[in-house]
């Protein structure tokens, strides 16, 4: 045993020589603060809030900006771009339409990102500064994509596109890191980790979002007769990618779900459901261009409602919880969150917007 | 559904009954019981009468006796339980403080000697209505297969009259009952069924102690424990509060309080707290019923069947007790066994500190476990085997470990507790040998209730301390490679009895039979931790249960076989 004096921690002596270190000036409170760091009045969670809030906003008057840059002019709206084409109006009315509901697709995973990872990395305390990261992104993906939403030109915008780019990346970044997080943990990649370490699918929601902001862009660029992504045929492309995508969202939530041992029978919703929709999806991209989707729409929207109900289950998995509601500062971080289902939505918003593009054809016989 | 802040009387504890004292006046009277989940409510309960013939009156409602009645009131028994302590509503009356929670402890006097006394008190005794489960580790191991078959397979203790795969179906239906939650995949033993909800996030203290596994290259695991990861019906998921060991407030541990007994009186059965039983009756060779002090008075409930059900002290004290001119040694103790060969289980640890910070106290305390050394028989001098779990020692509990076992006192007290936070330890559930010198014996003092004060002696034998040195040698080993400095032993601690009423195959040298039957008493049955004739390198909680689900079992096929007067 050494003498146990000398492992008793100096506070003192270390808060004064990093005061004395920093000329005497910087009180001990605040010798961590980096020099970026603003100090905001208020609590940082507001700060952070705003901060987001403005990014989002200035995403969104960039975007407009670009589109006002444009040739044409009708009233601070673009008419139809003028690339040396001139397209049917039905096919870029569709186009157009499909584009914004691809907009919507990727608002609904950017809010459910900018929502859940609040929560989750508040959770988290911030303990990595990169944990700020999707918080700004996804609020300028989530400006980025509500602007698209509303714009009813078939006109794709370089700001947005950028903008749907940059949360792609992000989300990928993010898997990595939250990969590296799992990984490093005693036990490795094991089930243990995967339920407790960093969520390893979550931040693809952004990637998700990201990329139905970028297939929107170029939907809107496409030639509406026939649009292709990447040489092929959009609809397909575009159904299969979705299909994909549920069911990826499928295993994250699968896999939560898990780690709650599915105690509540509804917990098999987002573990059937989905992968139903998904092999609708994938079967819809088989049929003829131009036939009638009905059953595939009606899985998509299916699924949509089911993202926006399990919000309500969430709540009441909070309930559950110790304390309840009236516990809700503590439940709301701890309990099933709340901002997570809907990314199911956004993800059969695309679907949607796939479905749309491969019905269209049918104007053409 | 359970919505907080919805205005019952659970929101508002002042609307509690006024001089509502659990440890001085019985709450389950007037055909009512307290609902433990709820605040302030009430669960009907079925009474009987003192004359009226009970099919079992149970003394105990921990553990063994609890989970019993439960089963035999759902087999469609009529079922009296006793218990010596207080009907406890944890939302309500379990406090953040472990002094205070000592109330949950059997503190009654007891005389402890032998080479090794034994400290009694905390760990391995409870008197509370649900037993000791009320302040257990909520560890929820299987016994390994061989044990069963312990002299045959393994070359030491004894044999028991059960069959492993009985006894593993019967730990799969408790598993299920409370909902263990445990690892995707067990590294030991055969493969069982998983575990019915997932493991907890593991603790700091826990990864010490994973990372001394895998320093020395052995398995470890998230422990498999008897408190809820999800919600479950009117538990909510665990919060991770720490003081699991004086008692859950939030109902997440799946104590017997909160589990076996609700079912038990759904299903008719009555639970009567602050009832001790102090002497058991008999006529021609039968037991007839119990007399027990209730509400300042001796009464006697008539019983068809009695089952004794007080653990390993308790359990012998009131056979020995309740000697009479026809049992003239305790009743059921023709063998002479009854009060011998109390067995206890080691619970030695390392502690060392750490540069981060651990804050051990956070969670169940023992989140992760290693079973190496009761599934690997090589390398060993000893007989038995052992597994350690990280520990969570609350402040009190700590400081009174350094100033005893550890014998700090003073300027190095003050400073050692200033290291708590970056404390973390591991600590052995170890399998000793029975001895018969090892014994419950009755004193001639007597207690509060004018009964005889037990005497519990203990020594360890040669193979205890060699299977000591053994696991605090490795576990030392565990504790540097992970990190830990400073490294000292706590040698002298011990948890868990079992073995004073000796379940076996013959009359001549065990208590009871397989089914928990006393050898001479066809109608009086032992249903507790005593009748391990071996205890296995693992907490007994889970195998006490299964062996009391297996025991209703086994008298309902007999009942069925007609003989319902014995059964």
């Amino acid at each position: 045993m050494p003498m146990p004096s000398s492992r008793a921690p100096h506070l003192r002596e270390r808060h004064r020589s990093s005061a004395d270190a920093a000329g005497g000036v910087v009180p001990p409170t605040l010798r961590r603060a980096s020099p970026l760091c603003l100090e905001l009045p208020g609590h940082p969670v507001a700060t952070l809030a705003l901060a987001a809030a403005g990014a989002g906003l200035l995403t969104w008057l960039a975007a407009g900006r670009s589109k006002r840059a444009g040739p044409a002019s009708q009233g601070g709206r673009q008419a139809l771009p003028d690339r040396g084409r001139s397209y049917g109006s039905r096919g870029a009315e569709v186009t157009a339409s499909a584009a914004q509901r691809l907009n919507h697709a990727s608002s609904m995973l950017a809010a459910s990102v900018l929502f859940d990872s609040g929560l989750e990395h508040y959770r988290g305390q911030f303990f990595n500064r990169a944990m700020y990261t999707p918080i700004v992104v996804s609020s300028i993906t989530l400006a980025s994509s509500l602007h698209g939403a509303g714009d009813t030109d078939p006109g794709s915008s370089r700001v947005r596109h950028a903008a749907q780019a940059l949360a792609g990346l992000t989300g990928l970044v993010g898997f990595g890191f939250h990969a590296w997080n799992v990984g490093k943990r005693e036990g490795g990649y094991s089930f243990q980790n995967l339920f407790y370490a960093a969520p390893i699918g979550a931040p693809m929601a952004l990637t998700l979002a990201g990329i139905l902001g970028v297939v929107a862009e170029r939907v809107r660029d496409a030639d509406p007769d026939a649009p292709e992504l990447a040489g092929l045929p959009a609809g397909k492309v575009l159904a299969l990618a979705t299909a994909g995508m549920l069911l990826g969202t499928t295993a994250e939530a699968g896999l939560l779900h898990f780690r709650g041992a599915f105690q509540n029978p509804a917990m098999l919703l987002p573990v059937t459901l989905p992968p139903l929709g998904a092999a609708a999806l994938a079967l819809a991209a088989t049929r003829a261009p131009g036939a009638s989707q009905t059953e595939a729409k009606a899985a998509m929207w299916a699924v949509s409602a089911m993202g926006i109900i399990g919000v309500a289950f969430h709540a009441y998995g909070v309930a559950r919880m110790m304390g309840g509601w009236g516990n809700w500062r503590q439940n709301l971080i701890d309990g099933p969150p709340l901002p997570a289902p809907p990314s199911f939505s956004g993800v059969a918003l695309g679907g949607l917007a796939a479905l749309e593009l491969l019905e269209r054809h049918r104007s053409r016989f | 559904m359970r919505l907080s802040g919805t205005g019952t009387a659970a929101d508002n504890p002042s609307r509690g009954t006024p001089a509502d004292d659990p440890m001085h006046r019985p709450r389950a009277v007037d055909g009512r019981a307290p609902d433990v989940m709820r605040r302030g409510e009430w669960v009907p309960m079925r009474q009987f009468r003192d004359e009226e013939e009970v099919d079992f009156v149970i003394v105990g409602t921990g553990a063994g006796g609890g989970t019993l009645a439960c089963r035999l009131a759902e087999h469609g028994f009529t079922v009296a339980a006793l218990d010596a302590g207080p009907y406890w509503r944890p939302l309500e009356d379990f406090a953040s403080d472990e002094m205070h929670q000592s109330k949950l402890y059997w503190t009654d006097e007891r005389i402890v000697d032998g080479e090794n006394p034994l400290q009694m008190g905390s760990n391995n005794s409870g008197k509370s209505v649900g037993g000791s489960t009320v302040h257990y580790a909520m560890v929820a191991l299987r016994f390994r297969p061989e044990w069963f078959k312990s002299r045959t397979l393994l070359g030491y203790g004894a044999d028991w009259p059960l069959d492993w795969r009985e006894m593993w179906s019967y730990y799969d239906q408790v598993e299920d009952d409370l909902k263990i939650s445990g690892p995707v995949t067990y590294p030991w033993g055969p493969k069982r069924p998983r575990y019915r909800y997932r493991a907890h996030e593991l603790n700091a203290a826990a990864k010490v102690l994973a990372r001394g596994a895998e320093a020395m290259g052995i398995d470890w695991t998230p422990t498999p424990l008897a408190t809820v990861s999800a919600p479950r019906g009117d538990s909510p998921p665990c919060v991770y509060r720490g003081f699991c060991t004086v008692g859950c407030s939030t109902n997440a541990k799946q104590s017997v309080l909160v589990t076996y007994l609700p079912r038990a009186l759904a299903a008719g059965a009555e639970i009567r707290d602050l009832a001790m039983v102090g002497r058991i009756e008999t006529k021609d060779g039968r037991a007839t019923g119990v007399h027990y002090f209730r509400d300042g008075r001796w009464r006697f409930q008539r019983a068809r069947n009695v089952v004794v059900a007080g653990y390993a002290i308790e359990t012998p004290r009131l056979l020995l007790m309740s000697a009479n001119r026809e049992f003239p040694d305790g009743l059921a103790n023709s063998s002479g066994l009854v009060g011998k060969n109390l067995i206890v289980q080691g619970n030695q640890a390392v502690w060392g500190d750490f540069e981060e910070e651990i804050r051990s106290y956070k969670g169940p305390p023992s989140l992760a476990v290693t079973e190496h050394w009761n599934y690997e028989d090589r390398g060993k001098d000893f007989h038995g085997g052992y597994c350690y779990m990280s520990q969570g020692p609350l402040p009190t509990l700590w400081g009174s470990t350094q100033a005893g076992a550890h014998g700090l006192w003073g300027e190095a007290l003050v400073s050692e507790m200033q290291r708590y936070n970056h404390v973390a330890g591991l600590k052995i559930v170890s399998e000793y040998l029975a001895q018969e010198r090892n014994r419950v014996t009755l004193s001639d003092e007597t207690d509060q209730y004018g009964l005889p004060i037990p005497r519990i002696t203990y020594s360890w034998c040669d193979n205890d301390k060699a299977l000591n040195r053994h696991g605090l040698d490795f576990m030392g080993q565990a504790l540097a490679a992970a990190g830990g400095r400073n490294i000292w032993e706590q040698g002298d601690d011990t948890n868990h009895l079992y073995g004073t009423a000796r379940m076996g195959h013959d009359s001549k040298t065990s208590v009871v039979n397989g089914d928990c039957r006393s050898w001479d008493i066809p109608n009086l049955w032992v249903c507790d931790g005593s009748v391990f004739p071996t205890t296995g390198g693992v907490n007994p909680s889970l195998t006490i249960q299964a062996i009391a689900l297996r025991t209703a079992d086994r008298i309902r096929a007999m009942a069925r076989g007609g003989d319902r007067r014995d059964a």
